[in-house]
């Protein structure tokens, strides 16, 4: 099978269609429309993006080992959680945040789940500490309010 | 001023107490990272460059401690090379021929010593020829007008892909992506907003840093966690070294022709690192194989290392003098140098003299602190190898994390982060190489600028490209670097391949 490669191909030739048109209608420039603007490396790029992704859809190569829909499950909730931490480091500061989330990725890649709050506790205030004291680098304390 | 009182100048730079610490500090993290499976030197700079960044120190400082990094780095990754057999980045694929088996007749120390010692010929010897070579070319490079540089710049992206390069047109999806990315936010030179969207925080365009962390650490940790790979890997067990003067005599020849080699692979746009490796192995081979070769011959690891380093050097010459990188790693330290609003090319030799050669001699000076921290503590490394990457991917991430929030203190930053991470596990998936993307980040701004000042010029006028017979000689090149790998690529990829399988059975 060489499907793989047909959709990506289908799905970056949109994207260069959509990019070169969306570069077509930016506004002129003040001072008048010229020999080149903005809009001329843009178009350019689309077009060698059509080129390969069209090269693409013809020429596939073969298709990737993609893992399988509950691995592609966990990955998501893997980006939510990376997520999740970006969120609560500015809303319950960086330890907090830190903790579940070093904690949550130790233990899916297969740490015991004590050592992984373990690890998760450790790292969050070392690196606070680290940071904050030695590096004085400001990280959010949040409702901690160390 | 001559090049040798321009260097004095730079030694006595680097030979400061400060610069000494972080030349230091800058080797072991290398060592380290280079020694992570799984991390690898254009991960591990790219990691280090936000830190280096929000500490505030100083540009000189900051090179210094990213050029030992970077040095670092590549002497870290032949120790998972002999240990695991798994090399840490392409270029290191060659060591393992040899190295590994030398591990297992019980002689690990010796290989990694010999290593050690030919990593340092190789990137010293290459560090001379970057001396000596790298004010020509900037002077040579002083002739080109925006037209020979856009023609430059086509020359990088055509190239990148290497000689053993799989899929050119996928080298080229992924220059068109970045370049792309690079072109969101509000145009310079017309001030007219592109693909913002009317969000605030698109209008100064995307941080490449941003991107290289998310591209590649963080698409790491989602292939980690695919494979199960937590636990790490069986590795050999480190011997007592027993290493004599006779021993570095033996490895000598193979070690300086290696360097040579590579540096020269190094310098050529397209060639790289994994080539200066690659062909440094095969000519030692056919020079002095008498069938020891494959099965722990010590000059199979030093060529091969030797020429690894010396290619790593080598490519300093074009990222320096003409702006344009030939290989990941050094895409990743032309991104250090922009965010230290340094802009490399040959006005840098003339504006910043003390800069560049501050960093030359840190790089003699790194070199030497890796060799005498590398042999006596190379029990130290190999013992951080064994803490499971379980534990270790999530504080890279983590560090990774702090990193990227450190540039603005905001958690935007982070979304675009995780988002990039999931780009680049796709990408990887498709088989599109990140490297282009990035360096398409970096290089989007100039090259667009040049094309412009160039059509400018010539009022429109497209033939204005190729109308010098410089610009028709980097056309050409180009041209060549997008075509021969398509007809020579599978023929070298399978010598590659074959001399590593050999190995195996």
């Amino acid at each position: 099978m060489r499907i793989t490669d047909r959709v990506f191909g289908v799905l970056l030739l949109i994207l260069a269609v959509t990019y070169g048109y969306e570069a077509t209608k930016f506004p002129v420039p003040f001072g008048g429309q010229e020999s080149v603007g903005p809009e001329t490396f843009p178009i350019l790029l689309s077009i060698i993006l059509a080129i390969g992704s069209l090269y693409m859809i013809v020429k596939p190569d073969e298709d990737a080992k993609w893992p399988a829909v509950s691995m592609l499950l966990e990955l998501g909730v893997v980006c939510l959680v990376l997520v999740l931490f970006a969120f609560g480091l500015e809303h319950v500061g960086f330890v907090l945040s830190a903790t579940p989330a070093v904690a949550f990725l130790c233990w899916r890649m297969g740490a015991t789940p004590v050592k992984s709050l373990l690890t998760g506790g450790i790292t969050a205030v070392v690196i606070y500490v680290l940071f904050t004291q030695v590096l004085e680098l400001a990280l959010p304390s949040g409702i901690l309010g160390l | 001023m001559g090049t040798i009182e321009l260097l004095m100048q730079g030694f006595a730079v680097a030979l400061s107490p400060e610069s000494i610490m972080f030349a230091l500090i800058g080797a072991i993290l290398g060592t380290l990272i280079g020694a992570l499976p799984g991390l690898g030197p254009a991960n591990g700079v790219a990691i280090l460059i936000p830190l280096a960044f929000s500490l505030g120190l100083s540009p000189t400082s900051s090179l210094i401690l990213l050029t030992s990094v970077y040095a670092g780095a590549m002497y870290g990754g032949r120790i998972s090379s002999i240990l695991l057999n798994i090399p840490g980045d392409e270029p290191a694929m060659m060591t393992c021929l040899d190295g590994y088996p030398m591990a297992l007749k019980g002689k690990a120390a010796e290989a990694l010593a010999t290593s050690a010692i030919a990593s340092f010929i190789g990137s010293f010897i290459a560090t001379i020829g970057l001396v000596i070579l790298a004010p020509i070319l900037a002077k040579f490079a002083l002739k080109f007008g925006p037209a020979e540089y856009f023609a430059l710049f086509a020359l990088a992206f055509a190239t990148l892909g290497g000689i053993t390069g799989k899929n050119q047109f996928k080298t080229l999806i992924a220059a068109a992506l970045g370049l792309m990315i690079a072109t969101v936010g509000i145009d310079i030179s017309s001030g007219v907003q592109r693909f913002t969207y009317n969000s605030l925080h698109l209008f100064e365009g995307i941080d490449f840093l941003i991107a290289i962390v998310g591209l590649f650490a963080i698409s790491e940790l989602f292939f980690f966690l695919e494979q199960h790979a937590g636990d790490g890997l069986k590795k050999v067990a480190l011997n007592k070294l027993k290493l004599t003067a006779k021993d570095i005599l033996f490895v000598m020849p193979a070690s300086l022709r290696g360097a040579l080699l590579g540096f020269v692979s190094g310098v050529l746009p397209g060639a790289g690192a994994s080539l200066g490796s690659f062909v440094s192995y095969t000519l030692e081979k056919k020079v002095s194989d008498k069938g020891t070769f494959g099965k722990g011959d010590p000059r199979g690891v030093a060529a091969p290392e030797a020429g690894n380093n010396g290619a790593a050097s080598g490519a300093l010459v074009p990222m320096l003098t003409l702006g344009v990188p030939g290989s990941g790693t050094t895409a990743v330290l032309l991104a250090m140098l922009i965010s230290l609003n340094v802009n490399p090319g040959p006005m840098l030799f003339q504006q910043s003299p003390d800069l560049v050669w501050g960093v030359i001699a840190a790089l003699f000076v790194g070199n030497l602190v890796l060799l005498l921290l590398n042999i006596p503590m190379v029990g130290v490394f190999v013992k951080l190898l064994s803490i499971p990457p379980k534990y270790l991917m999530p504080i890279v991430t983590l560090i990774a994390s702090v990193g990227i929030f450190s540039i603005t203190g905001s958690a935007i930053d982070l979304y675009f982060m995780v988002g990039f991470g999931i780009m680049g596990y796709v990408l990887r998936k498709v088989e599109i190489p990140l490297v282009p993307v990035i360096l398409g980040m970096l290089l989007g701004p100039e090259m667009e600028k040049n094309l412009r000042h160039a059509l400018v010029l010539s009022d429109g006028d497209w033939t204005v490209l190729w109308s010098s017979g410089l610009s028709i000689g980097l056309w050409a090149v180009a041209a060549a670097g997008l075509i021969l790998p398509m007809v020579f690529g599978s023929i070298l990829r399978g010598k590659m391949k074959r001399s590593k399988d050999g190995l195996v059975d």
